[in-house]
């Protein structure tokens, strides 16, 4: 087991590696550069000036080079060029509020997703089962931007319960602990619920399908057959195997989560690492561009070694 | 939250549309630089007294990038929050429309030039203080000319400083800035640039400006109507009444909230709800709604600084020829395009300086519409459609081109496409192409391009130089159309050189005629720009300066 787990590790630090070069190669690739701001009458020796205090002077390889000793070495991003401050400091901001938001959201997931669909899986081909198909799908295709718009549009206009952005309310300085706690619930409630509803269709498919298959098995026509009562058979027989491509499914949507509330951050004006990371593509800020990339890297790896591990443990055929 | 209570009603469905509609027609941050307005039905109610206290929340599509403008990126916002809470030597007044900006005391009580201009002395207010109780003096000043100045800075306006070679301290309250020559811009150049405090940042040296975005945050004094209370990053910025500030009735507002919302359609459903009271730019189609909705007010005003065209690459055939851009400018309707895009808020533009700058040649008319003129001058100069596959050609080269636009702004997107009709009329084919953003300022500097869609900013000095000037070729400048006329080079260096703004008038309307003949970009728009409140805001008067232009006379009806 621990050679396994040694293996997909050092797997992991190559990969990172890698997507962090391609990253590196592919901004530098991609036209304009942090300088060449528009509307700017820079002259060249104010140009060249800049491109010094950022390092930019420097050949490609050795400015490649630099950066990564000084994250491997120092755990150092760098200075970010349309911040003007350190990196580190502008993730430190931007991550708490994502990582909220991605957990909010992945509760609410699997909120809707296990209780529906073990109750479609015990009964397939019923009115139930067919109305939540077609109820799901139809959610699952909408894009996220446009159920956020149609949540802002029910929840903080026609009925307005719900603020439609940001993370607290202006009083907030002049709030007890209890009533902070209750307003930023309120402010997280509609992104978390569009990102949650929505990731929520495919993962209720893949409950029914995976749980329908464990249900057909052997072992739980002698589990009913031994006479045990539906729900024992179900929720402790049937889901322990149906659990393993769910649980491998749930380290991976944490990461789907991440990327939908690129949209959600935009929309309900959450602050996060989706703004930051769109906005410093925009102003060809690559430190930032890097640090946030490498840190969606670590990220999926991390949820893919995770699902990895859930998996050898629960199958030892995958240890081998 | 104050202010959820007040717009609010059920099952209205206009919002919805509008957001939908918005997402595809989201106006975009191309435009090289911001501008001001006018409200719609204000005037009837002009008899109400002002009262004192209340708190407005503006919203925003972008954040503020610091309060330190000599390090930070411009953007409207930073420059909108800066003059909340910073003063500049004179406030620049919208009034560029009859004759040259005037200005009007704000720092400085007065200011007078030596009689050959290379000097100018401003005679500073003596009881404007820092919000720590440190007076501001002719010190800050000339820290603050340093610090614009100081290569470790590398503030992006530098060059208007270029022509100052000191600005020296009389006593606490005088400060006399010196010129190397005198020319028309200097009470711009020297006005630019906030005023900062000295005793405060000067703790920091210049090299580590650079890297120090959040220090100056932290270590923020503000001479200006209001101070920045709260900062919460990517959500809003609390400016809190000055208590410090130097007209002891004003501001009226104990709160201006900078609420940052990203998404257009989102900032419209706030507007709707009553969460945000003030928004600083809406895009045309929000318009009627706005206008049919009673607790809304639209402010309108000529983005002045702004024209829209089609910038031709001078440097490719068959765009060298100024007879064949004439043609092309004949065969383009730009009076539907404006029509289309703009309706009653845009006008057919025919000169980079637009009609609604005092330099603007008044006798100059946008080219009529006439196809069959311009298919004359193609056919003068050898291009018929020979083959007969409803192209024209000459010498076996198809007359096909592309026009490039960048992604998220539709309007120029929709412009391309409406050429693209338009000139295939007259055997012209156009391939209308949309990158994104830095992609298309890259063509346009390397010169990869036939046609660019493009705006052109000219701010009040009204300095033609970065766009037509020949030695502002990129990289040193802007005039990616390589356009080179050495009778422009002489006039543009003309018109900057007189002493009295006024004087260059002839100058410039000279350029304007000859632009006009040579064509190198063909004219489509000027347009307004818009704000949107609540109706209980009174007494805004946003500008193309800037849209918080009169802020600290603003009031609101209850609090």
């Amino acid at each position: 087991m621990l050679g396994f787990l040694l293996r997909r590790l050092a797997a992991s630090l190559i990969l990172l590696v890698l997507v962090l070069t391609a990253t590196f190669i592919l901004m530098h690739l991609a036209p304009g550069d942090p300088t060449n701001r528009e509307a700017s009458r820079l002259t060249a020796e104010q140009r060249e000036n800049l491109r010094r205090i950022y390092g930019l002077d420097r050949p490609l390889p050795e400015q490649y080079l630099r950066w990564m000793t000084s994250v491997a070495l120092r755990g150092d991003f760098g200075i970010s060029w349309s911040q003007q401050r350190p990196v580190a400091d502008a993730l430190k901001a931007a991550l708490p509020p994502t990582l909220l938001l991605a957990f909010a959201a992945l509760f609410v997931e699997y909120a809707i997703a296990l209780p529906l669909g073990v109750a479609v899986a015990r009964r397939p081909g019923s009115a139930l089962d067919h109305g939540v198909r077609v109820v799901s799908l139809i959610i699952f295709s909408q894009p996220v931007f446009w159920l956020a718009l149609m949540a802002i549009l029910l929840f903080s206009q026609v009925w307005p319960v719900l603020p439609s952005s940001l993370m607290r309310s202006l009083g907030y300085e002049q709030m007890s602990p209890g009533e902070r706690l209750l307003d930023l619930l309120r402010h997280l409630a509609l992104p978390a619920l569009v990102l949650g509803v929505w990731a929520s269709g495919a993962t209720l498919r893949l409950v029914r399908g995976s749980l329908l298959e464990v249900m057909s098995r052997d072992y739980i026509r002698t589990a009913r057959a031994k006479g045990l009562s539906e729900r024992r058979v179900v929720w402790v027989h049937g889901m322990r195997t149906a659990l393993a491509p769910i649980l491998q499914i749930f380290a991976v949507s944490l990461v789907g989560l991440l990327n939908g509330s690129l949209v959600a951050e935009v929309i309900f004006s959450w602050p996060g690492m989706g703004r930051l990371a769109f906005e410093a593509v925009l102003a060809r800020d690559y430190p930032v561009v890097l640090a946030t990339t490498a840190l969606a890297a670590v990220f999926v790896l991390a949820a893919n070694f995770l699902a990895d591990v859930i998996h050898a443990l629960a199958d030892p055929r995958v240890r081998e | 939250m104050l202010t959820t209570t007040f717009l609010r009603s059920a099952g209205r469905l206009a919002p919805l549309l509008l957001a939908t509609a918005l997402l595809t027609a989201g106006a975009a941050g191309c435009d090289r630089r911001e501008e001001p307005a006018r409200p719609d039905g204000q005037a009837a109610q002009a008899a109400e007294t002002p009262r004192r206290g209340g708190t407005i929340v503006t919203g925003w599509i972008s954040e503020p990038n610091g309060v330190n403008e000599f390090i930070v990126p411009s953007n409207q916002p930073t420059n909108e929050l800066l003059h909340q809470i910073f003063l500049q030597l004179v406030d620049e007044r919208p009034d560029f429309e009859q004759h040259p900006p005037t200005f009007a005391p704000e720092l400085a009580r007065s200011y007078e030039f030596s009689p050959d201009h290379k000097t100018l002395t401003f005679h500073l207010r003596d009881d404007v203080l820092w919000s720590d109780g440190v007076p501001v003096t002719a010190e800050d000043v000339r820290f603050t000319w340093q610090a614009q100045t100081h290569p470790d800075v590398a503030w992006d306006n530098a060059f208007m400083k270029e022509s100052i070679t000191d600005a020296e301290v009389v006593d606490p309250h005088t400060v006399r800035f010196h010129f190397s020559h005198a020319y028309a811009r200097q009470m711009l150049d020297v006005n630019e640039g906030m005023i900062i405090p000295k005793h405060a940042w000067e703790k920091l040296p210049f090299a580590q400006w650079r890297q120090s975005r959040e220090w100056f945050k932290e270590n923020l004094v503000v001479s200006g109507p209001f101070t920045v209370a709260s900062w919460q990053p990517q959500q809003q910025v609390v400016l809190q009444r000055n208590e410090r500030y130097f007209k002891k009735d004003r501001p009226l507002l104990d709160r201006v909230v900078m609420r940052v919302i990203p998404e257009q359609s989102t900032l419209m459903a706030e507007l709707n709800s009553g969460q945000v009271d003030f928004v600083a730019q809406v895009g045309p189609g929000d318009a009627p709604s706005i206008r049919a909705n009673p607790r809304l007010q639209l402010y309108a005003y000529w983005f002045s600084r702004l024209t829209v065209g089609v910038a031709w690459n001078l440097t490719r055939e068959p765009f060298s020829d100024p007879e064949v851009r004439r043609a092309l400018t004949l065969a383009i309707d730009r009076q539907s395009i404006a029509d289309t895009l703009w309706g009653e808020l845009g006008r057919v533009a025919s000169s980079p300086i637009s009609t609604g700058f005092w330099g603007h040649d008044r006798s100059l008319r946008p080219w009529p519409y006439d196809p069959e003129q311009a298919k004359r001058i193609l056919a003068a100069r050898g291009w018929k459609d020979s083959d007969g596959d409803g192209i024209l050609d000459r010498n076996g080269k198809r007359f096909s081109f592309e026009i490039l636009s960048n992604a998220g702004n539709q309007q120029r997107i929709d412009a391309g496409v409406m050429i693209q009709e338009q000139l295939k009329r007259i055997g012209i084919q156009v391939v209308p192409r949309v990158v994104e953003f830095n992609t298309m300022l890259e063509q346009a500097d390397a010169g990869r391009f036939d046609a660019v869609t493009s705006g052109m900013t000219v701010d009040t000095g009204l300095d033609l130089t970065s766009y037509f000037h020949s030695r502002s070729v990129p990289p040193e400048g802007i005039n990616f159309m390589r356009y080179s006329n050495p009778e422009v080079d002489r006039l543009i260096e003309q018109s900057l050189k007189v002493m009295e703004p006024q004087a260059a008038k002839p100058a410039l309307d000279r350029i304007q005629q000859i632009l006009h003949q040579d064509q190198p970009v063909t004219f489509l728009w000027e347009s307004q720009r818009l704000s949107a409140a609540s109706q209980r805001l009174r007494d805004a008067e946003p500008n193309v300066l800037r849209t918080l232009y009169n802020v600290e006379d603003w009031w609101v009806r209850e609090p």
